[in-house]
């Protein structure tokens, strides 16, 4: 035991390279090539009641190829001291994330492709294009143009209620990723990563203590964020051990606008989680990190759920936070909402926003503190890709606005796209 | 150097309001202000014209024909206007303009700075501010044609406070040297130290507060609502998104709005308790009840409806200004607006 | 020459944010002047104290981008 504290064992993320993948007859991961079996990862896929037929597809950054209807990108990922628990909740069996010894694949993203409109599962104009462009001017708007990406096509079965599909859907592609990164079980990592429980070092006594709030949005079918499995509406603010975060506690089931999604990649990366853990004893202390619903529906709601966001911070001793936005729309005034009941305790603030044509979706005067991931509505110039995964036409030929892009404009902080005056 | 002018029925000679309704046209040359134009040194090739209604009404269709002979004409300049004070004329003018702006043509215009046309523009035109007042046009066009020529001939054009334009508020991406995680961290720690910087600020036009209504219990009070709210059935299509009109319905002798005879077609939240119960939207039953005990003058007889989903900026200030010009003319003297 | 409006919405920063003058606070996006959780009679009174708390700004001067809010 440390300091008289019950043991909390420390997290190791080991990062495996590849750096050439390639079809091959049984998926294997050695010195850096990977060999995905695709027909084996389709038949695993397939295997959902609620699956008509998978198709998979290998592609590489430059090819000329767009994937479109994106639902979400996964990190291949495995919990190499307990497999069956990776993804607890939803893929894996029911145990604490962030801890222990995790294996990560660098390099490679696994895609789940659904058309959900011609599946007659949404409305036409409830969800939008999601696209990622693995070449052309498209291809450095989403982090996923420059990953070799494993892309799941699902056709759901006629008539397979919306939850069924859905669950379906991610689960299958949180298995493709289980057992892409199970390949390196056994084998020593390119890079090894320790993440201790924040708060047990000694270092930077003095040093501002920091926190992070982030924003999920759980509004129902296709639209949710699960913890651990459930959905998190009714979510009252709660702490969570970024560690959790990273280690896939969080995953993501939200596909209403591309740019500003949080896919589960953009969790398991994390880059707020990992500058902050960084920072820790340097420039920082790393208070905590709070998650937070946003799209709440009331007024009141929003304000409640502010001030307890803003409580926590202030429990967790934070001299500054960072707030993190989901999506577009009404949630910039939950983030914004969360901004004032912070500098109202005396908590400084910095917020993370996408920003419109329009400008600025909601503002309120404490916000003096703003990070710009990007303008959402900007558009990138034409492309017309030899072949389009995942729709017939996919605007193939003509511009397309920065927000159709999958995580473009991406308010966690993950990318480093930012708009400027022209 | 080929230039394109658009113009609206009126300058294009094609007649006055009888003539709103007037479908785009394509005419060989320069006409009315066009020939302007050509006195001050920017010769008109080829002149487009369309009704202000029937561009506001289709506005898709309108845009179609236009730029299909803009991309015939392929100019080096298009030229909107002027369209000084008109909200319509002004709209379908920085509508243009960003469409043609998108296929790469230079776009300049001139309109007063808060017509909804500049935001319509979104951007993608020079705009000369002007006044309302149209017997400016001999003093605009000179300045409208001599930056249309230097964005022909491609040669530099220097920022908006030098050059006198409206400043066209175009933000654009760039990557960073960092992630938003390491400038958000960044930003803090500065912050904590005492120095606070932003990445971005908010914009946003001040309009001084109306006064107030001298005597509520003598007033005529007009409800409007951007909450999608249209008799049942939709009759007049209100669109569920990105809504190109506002619509008014009669209230005389409406003393409810009933669920069986009204619904919410907004798109952009869950109408289910508002189908229940429509006042939930639009509060009719409890302002009826207010005017029989004397506490209002009386209802206007009729409310306005438009839906406030994915409607761009510009649009909605085009409705307001055209529903505040009718509330006005029927003298009405308070709003009650109701948005979601 | 303006006309007095009071915007009720559910989303007052944004209104603020926009510019709008007087706001008054709505119940929720998806019924700014109702409560379905109200009995029918409740219901109705509620949303007659909004109206009229939207007259009363309304009648009366406000500094610029002002929000009420309806008392319970």
């Amino acid at each position: 035991m440390m300091n008289g504290r019950p043991a909390d064992p420390p997290l190791g993320l080991g990062t495996y390279e590849v750096v050439e993948a390639s079809p091959g007859p049984l998926t294997s991961w050695e010195a850096g090539n990977l060999v995905v079996d695709l027909e084996s990862l389709r038949g695993s896929a397939a295997k959902e009641p609620a699956v008509e037929a998978v198709e998979v597809h290998l592609v590489r950054p430059g090819d000329p190829v767009r994937v479109a209807n994106v639902l979400d990108a996964v990190v291949p990922h495995v919990k190499a001291d307990d497999p069956e628990a990776t993804f607890p909740g939803v893929l894996g069996r029911l145990a604490p994330a962030g801890r222990g010894r995790s294996n990560r694949l660098g390099g490679v993203t696994v895609l789940s492709v659904c058309d959900l409109r011609a599946a007659g599962l949404v409305e036409q104009d409830e969800l939008y294009e999601t696209f990622v462009d693995m070449a052309g001017p498209g291809a450095e708007r989403s982090s996923f143009g420059s990953t070799t990406n494993v892309v799941l096509t699902f056709t759901p079965r006629p008539g397979a209620p919306a939850a069924d599909v859905d669950l379906a859907v991610r689960r299958a592609g949180l298995r493709v990723a289980r057992d892409l990164a199970a390949t390196t079980i056994g084998s020593a990592p390119d890079r090894e990563e320790t993440f201790r429980p924040i708060g047990t070092g000694d270092d930077g006594e003095d040093l501002p203590r920091v926190a992070a709030i982030l924003q999920v949005g759980s509004e129902g079918s296709f639209l949710d964020t699960f913890l651990y499995g459930l959905r998190m509406e009714g979510l009252v603010p709660t702490l969570l051990d970024p560690r959790e975060v990273l280690d896939g506690a969080l995953t993501n089931g939200a596909y209403e606008w591309a740019g500003s999604r949080n896919a589960t990649a953009f969790y398991q990366r994390s880059a707020l989680i990992h500058e902050l853990f960084e920072a820790d004893g340097k420039s920082l202390r790393f208070a905590g990190l709070i998650v937070a619903l946003g799209y709440l529906n009331t007024a009141f709601e929003k304000q409640r759920s502010a001030m307890l966001s803003a409580r926590l911070a202030q429990l967790l001793g934070a001299d500054g936070v960072v707030c993190t936005t989901f999506e577009t729309g009404n949630s910039h005034t939950d983030t914004m909402l969360t901004v004032r009941a912070c500098e109202h305790l005396g908590i400084r603030t910095t917020a993370i926003v996408t920003e419109t044509n329009g400008g600025l979706t909601d503002h309120v005067p404490e916000a003096d503190c703003i990070v710009s991931v990007g303008n959402e509505d900007e558009l990138v110039p034409a492309w017309s890709p030899d072949r389009v995964i995942g729709a017939s036409a996919g605007r193939a030929g003509e511009p397309v606005p920065t927000w159709a892009y999958l995580g473009a404009t991406c308010q966690t902080g993950d990318m480093r796209w930012r708009a400027v005056p022209e | 150097m080929k230039i394109v002018h658009y113009l609206n029925q009126f300058f294009a000679g094609l007649g006055g309001e009888e003539a709103a309704g007037h479908e785009p046209v394509r005419i060989e040359g320069a006409v009315g202000p066009g020939r302007g134009l050509g006195a001050a040194g920017l010769p008109v090739d080829v002149t487009l014209a369309c009704g202000d209604d029937h561009f506001g009404e289709h506005e898709a269709d309108a845009l179609a024909r236009l730029l299909a002979w803009l991309e015939e004409e392929r100019p080096d300049v298009l030229v909107c206007g002027p369209s000084f004070g008109s909200g319509r004329y002004g709209y379908a003018c920085g509508s243009l303009a960003r469409e043609a702006g998108r296929r790469g043509v230079p776009v300049v215009s001139a309109m007063t700075p808060d017509n909804p046309g500049v935001l319509a523009a979104e951007g993608a035109a020079y705009i000369v501010p002007t006044g309302s007042n149209v017997t400016e046009m001999r003093t605009v066009l000179p300045v409208v044609a001599a930056l249309a020529g230097r964005l022909a001939r491609g040669e530099p054009v220097g920022r908006a406070e030098e050059e006198g334009y409206l400043p066209r508020g175009l933000r654009r991406n760039e990557l960073a040297d960092a992630t938003g995680a390491v400038r958000a961290l960044d930003l803090l720690l500065a912050k904590l130290a005492g120095d606070t910087r932003t990445e971005v600020a908010p914009s946003g036009d001040r309009v001084p507060p109306a006064p107030a209504v001298a005597d509520v219990s003598r007033a005529t009070v007009a409800l409007v609502s951007e909450a999608g709210c249209v008799p049942q059935g939709n009759p007049d299509r209100l669109p569920s998104r990105h809504s190109n009109m506002w619509l008014r319905y009669p209230l005389g002798g409406v003393a409810s709005l009933d669920a069986d005879a009204y619904e919410s077609v907004h798109g952009g939240f869950d109408t289910a308790a508002a189908n229940e119960d429509p006042n939930r939207l639009v509060p009719l039953d409890a302002v009826r009840e207010l005017e029989a005990e004397g506490r209002i003058g009386k209802l206007h007889d009729v409310f306005y409806t438009t839906t406030g989903v994915d409607t761009p900026v510009a649009a909605a200030a085009k409705f307001g200004q055209e529903i505040a010009a009718e509330l006005h003319e029927a003298e009405v003297q308070a709003v009650i607006l109701t948005g979601t | 020459m303006g006309i007095p409006t009071v915007f009720v919405t559910a989303l007052p920063t944004i209104a603020q944010m926009v510019g709008a003058t007087r706001i008054l606070r709505g119940v929720s996006i998806t019924h700014p002047t109702g409560d379905p959780s109200l009995a029918v009679g409740d219901e109705h009174a509620f949303r007659r104290r909004i109206v009229e708390r939207a007259l009363e700004m309304l009648a009366t001067d406000v500094e610029p981008i002002t929000v009420w809010e309806v008392p319970a």
